[in-house]
């Protein structure tokens, strides 16, 4: 394990996906990025992430279905989702999946920040520094 | 004389067998009659013509054969008087009476029997115009009905009996759609008209017919007849109206998904680079206020910022160039073709919602420029308008007027097209916000009609404007500039 929490972020935007990474890592933590949920857990990455900043609406698989299938795992990775479409429907299937956060684009920092800093505290890893 | 008895088995229904047997019964008494007359009478007279009398008798009751049977009997009684009488001496009178007798005999069976051969074709005839489901009926220049079909006893409650003989327009209570000198006058002139006309049955119900008219005219080109051709509408119509209003309701559901569509992908692609400045921004902050500020990072998120910045100003402009495709087309226009046509596209409404028109055209009206479809659309839309607000006033008061007129002004000149309607008006402190996105009077108005009528008159550098009437209702005015090189 990396000394540092790693945030794996998923968003098929390039453009979001940088900015994201950016701000994670003005945090001081560890960011790796990912274009579709697919490529995240086909990857080696899926134990050691500490938390998933994902997109909800890409093609291919969903933010959400990416839920169900970590928890189908018996991973209990905390998810935080950001999305252009916020509809209540799909806010209720990601509460249901024990979301983290679901946050409208643009999202806010301070609120992205806040979630974050929950996800790390729920899965008892060491606070960012 | 037997021969009768075959009438009974005729087919034409239309004689009632006791009645045929009445007459077989009088013409034989009649032919008896004349036969003692003409054997034991001293009378010197041809009295055998007389059996004309019994074969124009019979030929209403009999058919051919019998006929032809009949008057062979009277030719034969003919005969034996003659030679009971001058059986010995026979002079060129008494042989010139029996001859003429016996030929008018003869001619008077012939013409019966050709007019029984007509008048059964024409029973014939008849009896295919019953096969139809369509009312047909007859009418003679006073308009009193000589025929009536099954079609028509049907549609309309009326048997033949009762509606022959009586005045059409009278027993039908019809409404004609225009007046009836023009109806009469197209008949005239080409022989037939078509329409829809309103008519009232037995029971007191409406019908509402397609009817065609065909005048029928004597061997010397007078009008002699109408038959009339009538196929309900009632049921086509109703079906009619109904499809209408669910193709109305469904352009307006499609007019609100394309909507919500288009906004959900604008929405997105407007969101995204927005997202990414704002993430930047909070990150190029963090960056920056690090214990130690890494400046390398913070630029980068700057730069990230200019160019998400510039992306979503290329999705405007993407949107732009796309709405420029459809850009209208200006051409000249005459207003008064451009208003007629929109009355031709609003003919059904108009008649739905029982509006009278006033039309006031100043036919000396300069041409403007301008995209026709663009400006029917803003017309079909203030009369609409204009229709719905007359939904709560009595039909009798219901009046959409229509005013075009030129105009000179300190701005220069000008097509103004008014639309009038005399509904319950609008709140004087509702009027600023008429032309308002999502502004609506209506319950379930969308408020998007006026803003967008407002974004195409302004769009062809003329205005919209809306005042109340002083006798009440709303006056809509459109008002249009006449290009410069326009010639008065």
């Amino acid at each position: 394990m990396s000394p540092l929490p790693m945030i794996s972020i998923i968003d098929d935007d390039e453009s979001v996906r940088v900015a994201t990474e950016s701000l994670v890592r003005s945090l001081g933590l560890a960011a790796r990025t990912f274009a579709s949920a697919e490529d995240f857990l086909k990857s080696s990455l899926v134990e050691e992430t500490a938390c998933v900043i994902t997109d909800v609406q890409m093609p291919g698989m969903s933010g959400v279905e990416l839920q169900s299938v970590l928890r189908a795992r018996g991973a209990d990775t905390p998810l935080i989702f950001i999305t252009a479409f916020p509809e209540e429907r799909v806010r209720r299937q990601a509460d249901a999946g024990g979301a983290i956060g679901f946050l409208a684009k643009p999202f806010d920092g301070s609120a992205m920040i806040e979630c974050i800093d929950r996800a790390l505290t729920a899965r008892g890893a060491a606070p960012r520094p | 004389m037997d021969d009768r008895g075959d009438a009974t088995g005729h087919e034409d229904t239309d004689i009632e067998p006791g009645k045929n047997w009445q007459m077989a019964v009088l013409a034989t008494i009649l032919a008896a009659a004349i036969f003692a007359l003409d054997t034991f009478s001293p009378v010197d007279m041809a009295i055998a013509v007389l059996y004309v009398v019994v074969v124009l008798l019979a030929a209403n009751y009999v058919e051919r054969r019998g006929l032809l049977a009949i008057s062979g009997l009277c030719v034969g009684l003919t005969l034996a008087s003659f030679f009971i009488i001058h059986g010995d001496s026979f002079d060129l009178g008494s042989v010139m009476r029996c001859a003429v007798s016996i030929a008018a005999i003869t001619v008077t069976t012939l013409l019966s029997l050709r007019n029984q051969d007509a008048t059964d074709s024409l029973k014939e005839q008849a009896a295919l115009l019953d096969l139809t489901h369509d009312a047909i009926f007859v009418r003679d220049t006073e308009d009193v009905i000589r025929y009536w079909s099954q079609g028509a006893q049907e549609l309309y409650g009326w048997t033949r009996a009762e509606a022959v003989g009586r005045n059409a327009a009278d027993l039908l209570k019809t409404a004609f759609p225009h007046a009836l000198a023009t109806i009469r006058r197209e008949l005239l002139q080409t022989g037939r008209w078509e329409g829809e006309l309103t008519h009232t049955r037995k029971d007191g119900s409406r019908v509402t017919v397609m009817s065609r008219w065909s005048l029928q005219r004597d061997e010397r080109g007078r009008p002699a007849a109408t038959m009339e051709t009538n196929s309900d509408l009632t049921e086509r119509r109703r079906a009619e109206d109904a499809l209408h209003q669910t193709r109305t309701q469904l352009t307006h559901v499609t007019r609100i998904t394309t909507l919500g569509e288009l906004t959900a992908s604008i929405a997105h692609e407007i969101n995204q680079p927005l997202a990414a400045v704002v993430t930047n921004g909070a990150a190029c902050l963090r960056w920056l206020d690090r214990p130690e500020p890494d400046i390398g990072e913070a630029k980068a998120s700057v730069e990230r910022m200019i160019s998400n910045g510039r992306r979503a100003s290329d999705v405007v402009a993407r949107l732009r160039a796309l709405a420029r495709r459809s850009e209208p087309q200006h051409t000249p226009l005459d207003v008064n073709e451009v208003v007629e046509e929109m009355l031709q596209l609003l003919e059904r409404e108009l008649a739905q919602h029982r509006i009278a028109l006033e039309l006031a055209f100043d036919r000396h009206v300069p041409a403007v420029a301008g995209d026709r479809v663009q400006l029917q659309q803003v017309l079909i839309n203030l009369s609409l308008n204009a229709m719905q607000a007359m939904d709560a006033v009595p039909p009798r008061g219901r009046r959409l007027g229509i005013v075009t007129r030129a105009e000179q002004d300190e701005e220069g000149r000008a097509v103004v097209i008014e639309v009038r309607d005399r509904g319950p008006g609008i709140a004087p402190e509702n009027l600023p916000k008429l032309f308002n996105a999502f502004y609506s009077t209506k319950q379930d108005g969308m408020g998007m009609g006026l803003s967008i009528s407002r974004s195409i008159i302004e769009a062809h550098g003329g205005r919209i404007a809306a005042a109340p009437n002083e006798t009440g209702g709303m006056t809509f005015a459109v008002r249009l500039p006449v290009p410069e090189d326009e010639p008065t």
